[in-house]
């Protein structure tokens, strides 16, 4: 008792606020130092970028002889630029083909999954193996799938559809890209959904069960709704990613044929090294940004709302 | 006073990240020990300096190395890094696995990750000396004691305005590849050498068999490879790509002869139906296909295609066949577009680095050593069962000394692929247009794209939109 006096004693008298600013003071500077490493990877790696790439789009790039300021004559040659209509129209369609074709097929296939009583474990390792090929090989199978005289068409022909050019055939090309995706990819958001799925508390089920409830009505009330937060994320970022997609539609048919899969990201791609135009790539990329922000600033709305948890 | 201490060195270290990070210029300038950009190290002082021994002083360069899948051509390389360094060894060579991508190019440069010599092809030369991503070496070559024996046909394609920009490896008139033996098991009979774009036609329509995957030819219809691919056929039909009159660049090829290509194509997809089904192929799709014996022909520089077909394809040697591009009509030219290898210094290394590069590059050139190197080189390929497929074209004249020494070695060993005499004489190489070429072949490419999705295109409308564009959105921007 005598030692806790003596302690207190020897303490410096401060009122309430010095106390509290005080605290604050050091909590700010702590929390600041741990902040700093990401302040500055983010500054170095995101954020400077973002206005780099706005101040380039307002300069001829040349990494020689130096940068030339000439205004808005880049987003002038955007608008001019007939591909980019083309483009713009191509990325829409892809994004919608992506929802249509893709966007339940996860959804689906985790529903399934959660229904098995056996080979759970199986059935979602065979669902994600599709995600680990590397694209070399799922372009050079996928060829080989879409070939004329391929497993795909010898089918068709069988069944007297006949065969499909999934390749060169303009209406059939954005499609063949999006099933190929879809395979390989769904993998990744089954897990998430059947992780969702599973955390549903039974008794829900049971409950419904005992009110005689069937398997469409138990998914449809109450699975569903369970995972809607998922549904709207995964929702977001396919579209997010969709919208910049480019990488198989370069690499498979180089946005081909003329012109069919050509989207918004792959004509930066060209502007930026196939013609060296860093300028306009870099006005397209803040035209790009600015329309992604809108649907960022959706999502961060619906999060805010307690729509994604 | 301690918590704004530590502020203000975190921001210091902020501060000395990002300088270091940044280029600080937006550009090459400043480049430290390599030297400005494009710009060679300039004397303050007023004396002359005195000659300097190079062999005397500590160089490191790098250079060019092919990909791992040349294993041959990796163990030449080795080999003559040996040799150089037995006599420079003051020489640190790196070797680096950046093989020249026209996508890439601009990256490299701007990040000064280049190396000192590095590989391009024939397309480039213009294209690199105006962006100054290739070091002018016209002051190198002067000293060079074997400048007047470089073949001029490969040489030109890198002299601009009277400047050397580059080094001649080897090169090609692209011709076209056939496989001999598809056509005998169809009992399709092999074309004469001067041989017409009909006959090509015919011989393709006689081979092809779609429903077994099988095309009379694949020229390639996927990126900026299938407007190269076509241009051929608007050279053989006597037509170019531009014209320059006073600095004054424009598209002349909306002509009779574009349009007579274009109808050939349109013919070898909508009446003989001898191109591939799916006709989306690029380079490597093209000559897989041919070394798989999925297609007859393909139009390329004939060593690459000949290359794999007997290295990775699997096929003999007396299966294969190299034709030079068909006439428009017997007795016409046989032009083939131009093209080759070419390995240009990097501008932004130091003077010592250039002149160590130079001669590295041209180590091997005219010396007895590297025949003995290209021997030993052949005889490891005879015990590993795999070929040796010359260039057509070189950087010495055929006829030179070196030429018929080099003959004479290629002559002595079965696994070295010989090409045709009569294909020889009658293969022409025309160079590409001076400017804008990759641009035109992509824009060319959605043309042929719609030529083979579309059978009835109208070829003049795709002609009067495309030369329209290639005309305003880059060869109007040519300043004159």
């Amino acid at each position: 008792m005598e030692s806790i006096e003596a302690e207190q004693l020897k303490r410096p008298n401060l009122n309430k606020s010095q106390k509290q600013r005080s605290f604050k003071g050091k909590g700010y500077l702590g929390g600041f130092l741990f902040v700093l490493p990401a302040l500055v990877i983010f500054g170095l790696f995101l954020w400077l970028p973002i206005f780099k790439g706005v101040f380039n789009s307002f300069y001829i790039i040349d990494f020689v002889k130096g940068n030339t300021f000439n205004g808005f004559a880049n987003y002038k040659t955007i608008f001019a630029d007939p591909n980019v209509l083309i483009s713009i129209k191509n990325t829409l369609y892809y994004m919608a083909l992506a929802l249509v074709i893709g966007f339940w097929v996860p959804i689906f296939f985790a529903l399934c999954i959660s229904e098995m009583r056996r080979f759970r474990g199986i059935a979602r390792v065979a669902a994600y193996l599709p995600y680990v090929v590397p694209f070399v090989v799922l372009y050079g199978v996928w060829r080989w799938l879409y070939d004329p005289v391929g497993p795909i068409n010898a089918v068709l022909k069988m069944i007297g559809i006949g065969q499909i050019n999934f390749m060169v055939d303009r209406s059939w090309s954005m499609i063949s890209i999006v099933i190929m995706e879809t395979w390989q990819s769904f993998g990744s958001a089954l897990l998430i959904y059947l992780a969702a799925i599973l955390s549903v508390p039974r008794d829900w089920y049971e409950a419904a069960e005992i009110d005689g409830a069937g398997i469409w009505h138990r998914v449809r009330y109450i699975t569903l709704p369970a995972i809607r937060n998922q549904i709207v994320l995964l929702l977001m970022l396919q579209l997010i990613a969709t919208s910049q997609g480019f990488q198989t539609q370069y690499a498979m048919l180089d946005g081909g044929p003329n012109n069919a899969t050509l989207t918004y990201a792959l004509l930066i791609i060209r502007y930026a090294f196939v013609r060296q135009d860093y300028g306009v790539a870099s006005a397209l990329g803040v035209l790009m940004f600015l329309a992604l922000s809108i649907l960022a600033i959706i999502q961060y709305r619906m999060n805010n709302k307690g729509g994604i948890q | 006073m301690k918590k704004y201490s530590i502020v203000l060195m975190s921001l210091l270290v902020f501060t000395l990240i990002v300088s270091a990070c940044s280029s600080g210029n937006g550009g090459n300038k400043g480049t430290g020990n390599k030297g400005g950009a494009n710009t060679p190290p300039t004397e303050t002082t007023s004396e002359p300096p005195a000659e300097e021994d190079i062999t005397q002083k500590k160089v490191k360069i790098s250079i060019y190395y092919p990909t791992p899948d040349l294993v041959e051509a990796r163990a030449l390389e080795d080999d003559k890094i040996r040799r150089f360094n037995e006599v420079y060894p003051n020489v640190e060579i790196v070797k680096s696995d950046w093989q020249y991508n026209p996508n890439e190019i601009g990256i490299k440069m701007a990040a000064n990750e280049a190396p000192t010599l590095f590989n391009t092809y024939a397309t480039e030369g213009k294209f690199l000396a105006e962006k100054g991503w290739a070091a002018d070496i016209t002051e190198l070559f002067s000293s060079y004691e074997f400048e007047d024996q470089m073949n001029p046909v490969l040489q030109d394609l890198f002299t601009i305005d009277g400047k050397k920009y580059g080094i001649a490896q080897r090169g090609y008139p692209t011709g076209v590849v056939v496989n001999k033996k598809l056509l005998e098991n169809k009992n399709v009979e092999l074309p004469p050498f001067n041989w017409t774009w009909e006959q090509m036609l015919q011989t393709a329509q006689a081979v092809s068999e779609p429903n077994a995957g099988i095309s009379g030819i694949a020229p390639m219809g996927k990126g900026n490879e299938a407007g190269w691919n076509w241009t051929n056929f608007l050279f053989t039909a006597g037509g170019d790509i531009q014209q320059v009159n006073d600095g004054k660049v424009t598209a002349i090829f909306n002509s009779e002869a574009g349009i007579k290509a274009l109808e050939f194509y349109h013919k070898l997809k909508w009446e003989a139906n001898a191109i591939p089904q799916d006709w989306a192929l690029g380079w490597g799709d093209a000559v897989g296909a041919f070394a798989q014996g999925r297609t007859a022909m393909v139009i390329a520089g004939p060593d690459g295609p000949v290359d794999q077909a007997l290295n990775q394809g699997g096929m003999s040697i007396e299966d294969i066949l190299v034709y030079p591009i068909p006439a428009y009509e017997q007795g016409g030219k046989h032009y083939g577009v131009l093209g080759g290898d070419f390995l240009v210094i990097n501008p932004n290394a130091t003077q010592d680095e250039q002149k160590i590069a130079f001669y590295y590059a041209t180590f091997d050139y005219f010396s007895d050593n590297g025949l003995e190197s290209l021997e030993r080189n052949i005889q490891e390929r005879v015990n590993d069962n795999k070929f040796f497929v010359p260039a057509v074209l070189n950087y010495y004249k055929a006829d030179s000394e070196y030429g018929l020494k080099e003959t004479e070695l290629f002559n002595k060993y079965d696994n070295v692929y010989q090409y045709g005499q009569e294909t020889l004489e009658l293969i022409d190489g025309k160079p590409e247009s001076q400017y804008n070429t990759q641009d035109f072949y992509g824009s060319m490419t959605n043309v042929i794209q719609e030529v083979f999705s579309s059978k009835n295109v109208n070829l003049q409308d795709q002609m009067n939109v495309v030369e329209r564009f290639v005309q305003e959105k880059f060869y109007d921007t040519i300043e004159p």
